[in-house]
């Protein structure tokens, strides 16, 4: 399954350098430009968190960086919204469990 | 609301509607608290929600610890979680005199029972190795101190009020008191008159202003205090910490937030209740510094509240000389959510006995301002 929009019937775009970040250590495709969640998304990742009290799955949702359903740990970060921060060379990227750890 | 009660209670915060609760449990049903907005919408809905025994007096200290028994059992007598948690309270040490001032106040507290010590620099190392502890000397350390949610737990003597057949009546205003032959006849307020003997004043950092409608002088003023909340982080943090030296406190909710606040450089006496990007700063960069796990963490909000300061920092519980049956619980001076539950208590005493049975708070009458005044020196 491809996750990217290769053609759109009015915008035209370039896909950037590729960039290489992991996952749960596991390196993903991404191309510079592309938001972490797009990125993932494209990877076929739909759990990006669990929820703070439930512990439930949460994914992509509002993709414009209000609602905390994509927060993650990001370079050992908690709590960065993923559809707001644009991938770099060598990115750790792990799921979040609840609120994310500080210790 | 009727147009007579036994005992009218002004101020719906923490402290009025613990005294309404107390005074229904020993059977006073004939009551009414009045609150002039909406529940918690004073100083209790703002504060950070500490509940601290380490005073530096022992009558304060007594009184911090029937609080404590209170908040345990809080749950069962009043009907609601409060989120309470006897996570501990460290209290930090910088300097010589600081050290000396614990050491001191530590022996007094454990001639009072309290489970309170002294810990060293490794020792609090070794408890909470996240913080930086340049500068610290000691520090002071009751487990059984904790926090609680103010603003559920006022939410929970209001219902409870209304439960047990009492009135709580909030958006109304006291506009004036009626006197006869220096007695109480009765209160005004802009929903209409309602006639009473007794008058109770917990008004807070607007107590002075119902003093000042009976010609009672009350001491108490507003002073600005400002306070943070940051995003939820998963639990890392269990006591309240306090540092006297960098001026802040710092807890985490529940929730996962973090509550954070410090007394302003320049308070602001009064009712202003703004707040300042000069907060933000000062706040943000102690906390990184004493806390570098934070420095990744968002602020969410910010937001002020009023301490109610009375002349030496410590609460004024007494009954007027000049007018019989007003009473006043006020100038809790940034603890007074801590201390509610045993107020309450003491004040209902004081109404249906004439005088407090559980605890002697003797200490915090009027006529202390009379002789030289001890201010409490441990507040932020």
């Amino acid at each position: 399954m491809e996750g990217r929009i290769l053609e759109h019937p009015i915008l035209n775009f370039q896909r950037k350098a590729r960039v290489k970040i992991f996952f749960e250590g596991r390196e993903i495709e991404a191309y510079e430009g592309e938001s972490v969640a797009a990125a993932l998304h494209a990877a076929g990742i739909r759990v990006l968190r669990y929820t703070p009290i439930d512990g439930r799955p949460a994914g992509f949702f509002c993709a414009v960086g209000k609602c905390s359903a994509c927060l993650m740990e990001i370079d050992g970060i908690p709590n960065v919204r993923s559809c707001m921060t644009k991938v770099r060379d060598g990115m750790q990227i792990r799921r979040q469990n609840k609120n994310g750890d500080l210790l | 609301m009727r147009d007579s009660y036994e005992v009218v209670i002004i101020g719906g915060g923490i402290i009025g509607s613990a005294i309404g609760f107390n005074l229904l449990k020993m059977g006073v049903k004939d009551i009414c608290v009045i609150e002039k907005s909406y529940v918690s919408s004073g100083s209790t809905g703002r504060c950070a929600g500490g509940i601290r025994q380490q005073w530096s007096s022992p009558m304060n200290v007594r009184l911090a610890m029937r609080s404590v028994e209170l908040f345990k059992n809080f749950e069962k007598d009043v009907g609601m979680d409060i989120e309470y948690k006897q996570g501990g309270y460290l209290l930090l040490a910088y300097t010589p005199e600081e050290e000396e001032d614990f050491v001191k106040n530590v022996e007094m507290q454990r001639s009072q029972g309290l489970d309170v010590e002294i810990l060293s620099k490794s020792q609090i190392k070794s408890k909470f190795g996240f913080m930086n502890l340049e500068g610290v000397r000691i520090g002071s350390w009751c487990q059984s101190d904790g926090h609680a949610n103010p603003q559920i737990a006022n939410i929970a003597y209001s219902m409870a009020i209304k439960r047990m057949g009492g009135d709580f009546i909030t958006h109304t205003k006291v506009e004036s008191i009626d006197i006869a032959n220096k007695k109480i006849v009765g209160v005004q307020t802009d929903r209409g008159y309602i006639r009473t003997n007794t008058v109770v004043n917990a008004a807070g950092f607007e107590s002075s202003k119902i003093g000042k409608m009976v010609n009672v002088d009350i001491p108490v003023y507003g002073e600005r205090h400002q306070i943070l909340v940051t995003e939820p982080v998963n639990h890392f943090l269990d006591p309240l910490v306090i540092n006297f030296n960098h001026n802040y406190y710092i807890r985490q909710t529940k929730h996962g937030s973090l509550l954070m606040g410090q007394g302003d450089a320049n308070p602001m006496p009064g009712e202003d209740l703004g707040n300042s990007i000069e907060f933000l700063e000062e706040m943000s960069q102690k906390m990184v510094r004493d806390f570098p796990l934070l420095r990744n963490v968002h602020i969410v909000r910010q937001w002020s509240g009023a301490y109610d300061m009375s002349p030496d920092a410590q609460p004024i519980i007494d009954e007027s000389k000049d007018l019989s049956k007003f009473i006043y619980a006020t100038g809790f001076s940034g603890h007074g959510f801590m201390l509610a539950p045993a107020v309450g208590e003491s004040v209902a005493e004081m109404i249906v006995h004439g005088k407090t049975i559980t605890m002697d708070i003797s200490n915090l009458r009027m006529d202390r301002f009379k002789n030289h005044i001890e201010i409490e020196k441990n507040v932020v």
